[in-house]
């Protein structure tokens, strides 16, 4: 795939610049296993199924244009399996990072601790806005 | 006129102990529309009041819901609201009452085409 967010040099050939189109975010648990990762799938999930890009279809895009820039907050960064989470997503071209966020909730007097990740599913498209135009009323 | 569908958003809202329909619609719509942040209007570069944003409420009793109410729900867009029977209504064991659950799909349109030349 070509690079979308190369500067435009004045004259030369006029690139499509990528534009965000969507931003989900969901939230998952991992109850009793501590598992940030099984948490932050959950949380992917969460993300997207709250919507559907029904435009693909309606206007003709195609899914492989798509850049998907996935966040994760969880408290343990360094212990998510990116890949996996990665692997959540069925569209388009997708990038996990693991940030420090979401919440551990300790209980103390069970020795248990349920862990909550937070997903942030940003979806980019190379969109022309000089290809459309609202139809006149 | 070409109205084209962008973005659907789906929700769930619920009304524990009041048996309020109208309620547990709001919540379903916001939980639609606050899990998501929409972009397109400005990918396109059309102004987000161009937003034709059709509403379908699923509820046990779709007479009980006050379609006006949800519209205050939006803060910009045209909406415009339909209610069909279904989500859930589940009775509660112990006392008198039931707990009702309402669906909400919000579709986001505009009334759009190429620009050909």
């Amino acid at each position: 795939m070509a690079e979308q967010r190369t500067t435009q040099k004045p004259g030369a050939e006029k690139r499509t610049e990528e534009k965000r189109i969507i931003l989900e975010m969901g939230a998952g648990n991992d109850l009793y296993g501590m598992d940030y990762t099984k948490a932050a799938c959950r949380a992917v999930q969460d993300a997207l199924h709250h919507s559907s890009i029904v435009l693909f279809k309606s206007l003709g895009y195609d899914h492989q244009q798509m850049r998907v820039q996935v966040t994760i907050g969880v408290q343990e960064p360094d212990k998510l399996d990116c890949a996996r989470v990665a692997a959540e997503l069925p569209r388009g071209r997708a990038e996990v990072t693991a940030v420090f966020g979401g919440l551990n909730v300790h209980d103390a007097e069970q020795q248990t601790t349920h862990v909550i990740a937070t997903a942030a599913v940003e979806a980019y498209l190379p969109i022309d806005a000089s290809h459309w135009r609202l139809s006149a009323a | 006129m070409s109205k084209k569908r962008v973005v659907t958003q789906f929700g769930m809202g619920t009304s524990i102990r009041s048996r309020n329909y109208t309620g547990a619609a709001a919540r379903a719509i916001r939980d639609a529309l606050w899990h998501n942040s929409l972009n397109v209007a400005d990918a396109f570069g059309f102004p987000r009041e161009a937003m034709i944003i059709d509403v379908e409420i699923g509820v046990q009793q779709p007479e009980a819901v006050d379609c006006a109410a949800l519209l205050k729900v939006f803060p910009y867009g045209q909406p415009s609201v339909k209610v069909v029977k279904g989500g859930l209504d589940i009775p509660r064991r112990d006392k008198e009452g039931f707990s009702v659950v309402a669906n909400a799909a919000v579709m986001v349109s505009f009334d759009m085409e190429r620009n050909d030349g």
